[in-house]
């Protein structure tokens, strides 16, 4: 039974057509995958859908009628409720506040406290145990957020669900218990919209997918006659007719050391880390997801004054106290959230690349915009960034587009030790192999080192030469070469896991 | 290792981590300072009237933290309290008891009308705060001098029980007593606690905390948050209505301009109490608290005998230590727990 078709949906924003032909059926307990890369038009779809946005024209048929949700609270009051990827949660409010919020019940007079926080134990309990529900969302780390984001969702008892990328900020484990409730959820009739860039998950989880590019349908697949076959999926979203599989080569890294790490402490996050970065080396850092991944990345670049701990950059004591120090030291961060902390999405990309030069190289009293200008664009051309013009803002790129200039400011300078942050999250497959290539080049021709931290153990397995794993802000095991594979990678994190359950 | 008083200190310093403490802390060294140089700070006349110089500013700072907590800011809140005061006074005869009647009502549409003209530009009309309740200010400052162009006008005598109870002629002499050792102005904040305490415990309350956490996530959860920060600004009208009644029992005259330095005064108040000008964060509670702190400032500089000319300087002094040291105090706070590895 068909619950929900969207036809020909149209929408622009400004001049720019954000979706021109979409289309889905969602049928009655079935989960739907939406596949695409970032801009086209799968999260404009499911806002359409929710009544975040509205269609420029197209029809929406909802359980047999036509409907036109003109907010979010139209389309939950008909049963349609939407998990957010950026998130739709409050940060000062509790998260059973926030779970229960506009479906607050009163009990006479006042509002009814007690019954709200056991719904929301109810439902959390079945991803998160022994969580405290009294806490403000903003003590919350991104995973403890993605799925109180979720249990929100799932608490207003919708007909359908839209998941937009719940699993990228998750962990194996919690993503394996959302699939589990998903089935459930499925199997009492609810019908879901999933999104995901991970497409084993999609493949997974999914009895239908609908593949989107440039804002329209350019294809339809239903698993329980089709066959699941990642690389045609590949190719009907980045329309490349050939896919290209990484090939690995592991390189022989030179045995000079690069950059030695001893004893870095930071509060609960790091308990002593230590290691070693060869000189030509891409060192992976893996593990779940919190254990102090960010928070080492972070305090590398110098963002912690009360990190502790001895440093040596090429042999020569470094300090971490500040970000100025480890930046004219030659040690640059590209940050987990690039919009936040890596962009000023508001500027011109000009501006973006430049910037760091004006703040750390000495300049002559009239900037040589010309000249700067010039240097730019050799960048851009460097990086392959997709763009019209150097002086269009930075907050109408792709996601993928946009971490290419954030790499591309620190192309000004020489590079020693290149900190990566989960640089592809929220980028899509092709542009995530385009980045990583330009790295893997860089690393070759300019004889500098990386450390890369990505959520996605794909990556490091793809790209690195060495992983090193975390558990609660400590460095628990090693892998080099081609002992790095995803068995190995969990077990290692999980090993820990099992031990410290015992209590030893 | 996890002994009852190890246990017992983590609590201890949990309760000194909070947010709260830091204001409560200056609050507690203020009363001393104050009582150590004012002898009689403690005799219940003193105290009375202690609390009635401060009760204006706290009103006002509690209506302040309303707005605050749901994302706006009320630039307005001197001027349309003094606007208040000034249809309250001009409308009041002095031999006319039912004239008060008048006054209340047509005292609480202008409420009204104020509360709802912030709101719509603040919340329908998505104008910045700072700009919108700029401009009212003056609207209300005008229609305030045109009403009352120099200071004056009358007061109904029952109304006087907004001051004070024995100022009232024909009172009960039981109601005369209570209101010698209870002063109105502290009948008036626990009325307006308990508006507060009322209205927290609805879903109006709960989404103001919400608007001001983060407008649009609120809006596109299904909140209609124009209508929250609306009433959010009725209600802080409310709470300068209380104060108006109260400036107009005491001085039984109307001003203009009796507002004016109050405005900015409240919403350091409520800034030194510890509610966030980010929104979202904060209560009426705190606000009590950092107006008294406020009070207390020019309290101390009045007994500490000091010349006119430097008073305006040293509370300006005051009043920054006090801000900083709590916005220092949680960041000490906080490197303590990074640096001890714990």
């Amino acid at each position: 039974m068909v619950l929900l078709e969207a036809k020909n949906i149209e929408k622009h924003f400004g001049g720019v057509a954000a979706l021109s032909n979409g289309n889905i059926t969602c049928q009655k307990g079935r989960i739907t995958g939406l596949l695409g890369a970032n801009g086209s038009g799968k999260s404009t779809l499911s806002k359409i859908v929710t009544g975040v946005y509205f269609a420029d024209s197209g029809t929406i048929t909802y359980n047999g009628e036509k409907v036109c949700f003109r907010n979010p609270i139209d389309a939950k009051r008909a049963g349609i409720s939407m998990a957010f990827q950026n998130l739709s949660l409050l940060p000062h409010l509790t998260v059973w506040q926030n779970i229960v919020l506009t479906f607050e019940k009163k009990n006479r007079f006042f509002l009814n406290n007690k019954d709200a926080k056991e719904l929301s134990q109810d439902i959390l309990d079945k991803f998160l145990p022994v969580f405290n529900i009294s806490r403000t969302v903003s003590q919350l780390d991104p995973s403890e957020k993605q799925l109180v984001e979720i249990a929100k969702a799932i608490s207003e008892n919708p007909q359908l669900l839209i998941l937009d990328e719940p699993t990228a900020a998750l962990e194996q484990v919690q993503v394996n218990a959302l699939f589990n409730y998903m089935r459930d959820l499925a199997a009492k009739g609810v019908s879901m919209i999933f999104t995901s860039h991970r497409l084993w998950e999609v493949l997974e989880i999914c009895d239908d997918v609908v593949i989107f590019r440039n804002g329209k349908n350019v294809g339809e697949l239903d698993f329980g006659k089709n066959e699941k076959s990642p690389d045609d999926i590949i190719k009907l979203i980045t329309g490349e007719t050939e896919t290209i599989h990484h090939v690995k080569t592991y390189r022989n890294t030179a045995d000079e050391t690069m950059l030695r790490i001893e004893d870095l402490k930071y509060g609960k996050f790091l308990k002593s880390v230590s290691f070693e970065l060869n000189k030509g080396e891409i060192l992976g850092i893996g593990g779940l997801q919190g254990q102090g991944q960010n928070e080492l990345m972070l305090a590398l670049a110098g963002n912690y004054r009360e990190a502790r701990g001895d440093f040596r950059l090429r042999g020569k004591k470094i300090n971490l106290t500040k970000p100025v120090n480890v930046i004219r030291s030659g040690m640059f961060l590209v940050p987990g959230d690039r919009q936040v902390e890596g962009l000023m999405l508001k500027d011109s990309i000009y501006k973006n690349v430049i910037f760091p030069k004006l703040a750390f190289k000495k300049q002559p009293v009239f900037t040589p915009i010309k000249k700067y200008k010039e240097e730019c664009r050799r960048i851009v051309e460097k990086l392959a960034i997709k763009t019209e013009s150097i002086d269009k803002t930075v907050d109408t790129l792709s996601g993928g587009n946009q971490q290419k200039v954030v790499v591309g400011k620190w192309l000004n300078f020489d590079t020693s030790v290149l900190l990566l942050a989960d640089p592809a999250k929220g980028v899509d497959v092709g542009a995530k192999r385009d980045l990583y290539q330009f790295i893997t080049k860089m690393v070759e021709e300019n004889n500098m080192s990386v450390i890369l931290y990505a959520s996605d153990n794909e990556e490091l397995i793809n790209y690195c030469d060495r992983v090193l794993i975390m558990y609660e802000g400590k460095i628990v095991g090693e892998l080099k070469g081609k002992d790095i594979n995803e068995e190995a990678m969990i077990s290692m994190s999980m090993q820990v896991n099992v031990r410290n359950g015992e209590g030893v | 290792m996890h002994t009852r008083t190890n246990i017992k200190n983590n609590d201890f310093k949990k309760l000194f981590s909070r947010q709260e403490s830091a204001p409560i802390i200056i609050f507690i060294a203020m009363i001393v300072i104050v009582a150590s140089i004012q002898n009689n700070f403690f005799t219940p006349s003193s105290l009375g009237n202690s609390i009635n110089s401060f009760a204006p500013l706290i009103l006002m700072a509690m209506g302040q933290a309303i707005v605050l907590v749901s994302g706006g800011l009320d630039l307005s809140s001197g001027t349309s309290m003094a606007l208040m005061l000034c249809v309250l006074t001009r409308i009041m005869r002095e031999d006319n008891p039912v004239s008060g009647v008048w006054a209340l009502i047509v005292v609480t549409g202008v409420m009204f009308g104020i509360g709802l003209l912030n709101g719509v530009a603040v919340g329908y009309l998505k104008l910045p705060p700072i700009i919108a309740t700029f401009a009212t200010s003056y609207m209300w400052l005008g229609i305030a001098l045109f009403i009352t162009p120099t200071p004056g006008g009358e007061c109904v005598n029952w109304m006087r029980a907004f001051f004070d109870f024995s100022a009232v002629n024909n009172m009960p002499d039981g109601l005369k007593a209570f209101g010698a050792a209870v002063p109105t102005s502290v009948l008036l904040i626990i009325a307006g606690c308990v508006v507060w305490y009322i209205v927290s415990r609805t879903k109006t309350g709960r989404y103001m905390y919400a608007v001001g956490s983060n407008r649009i996530t609120a809006y596109q959860s299904g909140i209609k948050t124009a209508k929250i920060q609306t009433t959010a600004y009725v209600l802080n009208s409310f709470f300068l209505l209380l104060c108006a009644l109260f400036f107009a029992a005491e001085n039984q005259a109307g001003s203009a301009r009796i507002g004016d330095p109050l405005t900015l005064q409240c919403i350091a108040a409520a800034v030194v109490g510890g509610i966030a000008l980010s929104g979202g964060r904060g209560n009426v509670f705190l606000a009590i608290v950092g107006a008294v702190i406020m009070s207390m400032v020019s309290k101390i500089i009045f007994f500490a005998n000091m010349p006119d000319a430097y008073q305006t300087l040293v509370s300006g002094v005051i009043i920054i230590v006090a801000i900083a040291s709590s916005a220092i105090y949680s960041t000490m706070n906080e490197r303590a727990v990074l640096r001890g590895g714990r």
